[in-house]
């Protein structure tokens, strides 16, 4: 049952498109989460995961197959109109109006969100200065650069100042300046009480944005909770800076019959990935510096990416 | 109402960035009655029979016009509709607070608002510069027959921008429609003489059923029975557009 502090309900949510002449494709497969109010809540998997389709089914886009689908405590299926009253979204392709000006573009979407105009005109000052788009306001949206045509949809989404907020693949195409700023941004909004929900292939983007996550694959939920417990779900893995006074053949066997995930050897600097517990990693360590002349080492844990690999890895062969 | 007003008010932007597009939509007509229009006007002096009576060719030419500007602002939304869904704005207006009824009630209106100026336009200076006499008494129901009209070709032209995916065939097929549909009708000649393939086809025709009401109304020349029955044809064909239309809304999204 979906509680007050909670955004989004989803439970046991299943999609299935059944295409013309061709088998029908199970989109999402009886999934179910919550979110709670004022979080940031990262959906993540790989292409064709079932991500959009969950997006598509909260924001009203398409109807599940079975399932209960909640936001902002409205039904997505039985009250769409209510649902979309406290949703604005991101969506994956570019939406904007090609051939209006920026100014024009958050003005017709204020209207859409029924901002009163005084009200509008103070957001839409501000989201242009939050996203660097005030010197181009005049520019038709066409005339703009792919990376400022993508702050511009997020520009909108801000301006609404609707509770949720969906964000599917907001930072694509965005240069490592821009994408901060959009980062920030959203970071600030969560900050004032704004749930959002973010989809992406950046891995690392996720891991600084969200407060939990959940891993979908082929339509199924993998792997569910904050950061450091999706990362405790993967097999542990280290990646190890290394450097010797000298390397040779027999180093390069040894670290080579590790089975590394990652193996960079650059002169007397090797770079290494290893999937073993710590205790292991020591031994290695104890080892390299005893018969190889370990002279300085760096390690740290495996970032989210490798957890997110190994866990997709762990389900294909379940499967298989 | 808010909902509606703002995609009044998105189509009125829209427009006003593109002078060309307002410019076909509201001078079209006008320019058609004007060039076309008087070259057969003049090719045929003897003016065209119809009902038994010898008329002017720009006077029977003037009905054919208010129904082809129903049909060219109908066309015309219909390719901004698939702009709209090519470049996924389309997609985030369905997000927006409002129903989909409302979202199609706005790009109506909008529509019926312009179609109803260029009427005026080609009406009034068409009269003014070509001399027809027009039954100003019947107006009221002239405009009813454009509004009526233009949301018939709105909701069916739209369900044309809606499924199909890709532009060269959007454009063939919206061509080819253009094509036989104002000319396999009766906007540019009486049906009488034609051939009863022709005829028949003709006849099955929403353009004829407009322009044969707007024909009937602006100058009197027709049949007042047949100009009733084809208006409920014509209704029929609104009501079944319109429900094809939101059928394909919900389908696509």
């Amino acid at each position: 049952m979906m509680k007050n502090s909670q955004a989004i309900y989803v439970e046991d949510l299943t999609k299935i498109y059944t295409p013309r002449r061709k088998p029908p494709v199970h989109a999402v497969n009886g999934i179910s989460f919550t979110v709670e109010c004022g979080t940031i809540f990262g959906l993540l998997g790989p292409n064709g995961a079932g991500k959009s389709t969950t997006i598509k089914v909260l924001t009203t886009l398409t109807p599940p197959t079975s399932g209960k689908a909640y936001v902002n405590g409205f039904n997505c299926i039985e009250q769409p109109l209510e649902t979309r009253k406290s949703l604005a979204v991101v969506l994956q392709q570019n939406a904007f109006e090609q051939f209006m000006s920026v100014l024009n573009n958050l003005r017709t979407y204020a209207q859409f969100h029924h901002i009163p105009r005084k009200e509008a005109n103070k957001r839409i000052t501000a989201v242009l200065d939050q996203f660097g788009l005030y010197d181009d306001r005049h520019t038709h949206a066409i005339d703009l650069s792919g990376g400022m045509r993508r702050r511009l949809q997020v520009a909108k989404a801000f301006l609404s100042g609707k509770p949720v907020i969906f964000l599917d693949e907001a930072t694509t195409g965005l240069d490592p300046i821009n994408r901060r700023t959009t980062l920030q941004a959203i970071q600030q909004q969560a900050s004032q009480g704004t749930t959002i929900i973010l989809t992406t292939h950046v891995l690392d983007e996720a891991e600084e944005l969200c407060d939990r996550l959940v891993i979908i694959n082929e339509g199924n939920i993998i792997a569910e909770g904050d950061v450091p417990a999706i990362k405790r779900l993967g097999t542990p893995a280290y990646s190890m800076q290394l450097t010797f006074k000298t390397t040779g053949n027999e180093l390069r066997e040894y670290l080579k019959q590790l089975n590394p995930l990652h193996f960079k050897f650059n002169n007397t600097l090797i770079d290494i990935t290893l999937q073993r517990t710590h205790q292991e990693i020591l031994k290695i360590i104890q080892e390299l510096n005893r018969s190889y002349g370990l002279v300085h080492f760096e390690v740290h844990s495996a970032d989210l990416e490798d957890v997110f690999i190994d866990l997709l890895s762990q389900t294909s062969e379940e499967r298989a | 109402m808010k909902s509606i007003f703002a995609v009044v008010y998105r189509e009125y932007l829209l427009r006003i960035t593109s002078l060309t597009w307002l410019f076909f939509d509201l001078f079209m007509p006008l320019i058609y009655l004007l060039i076309f229009g008087i070259g057969f006007d003049r090719a045929l002096a003897d003016g065209i029979m119809m009902e038994g009576q010898l008329i002017p060719y720009n006077e029977f030419f003037l009905g054919g016009i208010l129904a082809m500007t129903s049909f060219g602002i109908g066309m015309n939304t219909s390719y901004g509709f698939f702009m709209d869904r090519d470049n996924g704005i389309f997609y985030e207006q369905l997000t927006y607070p409002m129903t989909r009824g409302e979202f199609l009630l706005g790009k109506v209106l909008f529509n019926c608002f312009i179609s109803t100026v260029a009427a005026v336009i080609a009406l009034g200076l068409g009269s003014w510069l070509l001399g027809i006499t027009i039954l100003f008494v019947y107006l009221p129901v002239v405009f009813i027959g454009i509004i009526v009209g233009t949301a018939g070709w709105f909701f069916f032209l739209m369900i044309f921008a809606l499924r199909i995916r890709r532009n060269d065939m959007y454009n063939t097929i919206i061509n080819l429609l253009y094509f036989i549909m104002l000319f396999a009708s009766s906007l540019f000649y009486p049906l009488d003489l034609l051939p009863s393939w022709l005829r028949t086809t003709a006849l099955l025709n929403p353009v004829t059923w407009q322009a044969d009401f707007l024909r009937y109304f602006t100058i009197g020349i027709g049949d007042l029975s047949q100009v009733l029955v084809q208006s409920l044809y014509f209704i029929g064909f609104l009501a079944v557009s319109f429900y094809v239309g939101i059928v394909t809304i919900r389908k696509i999204s």
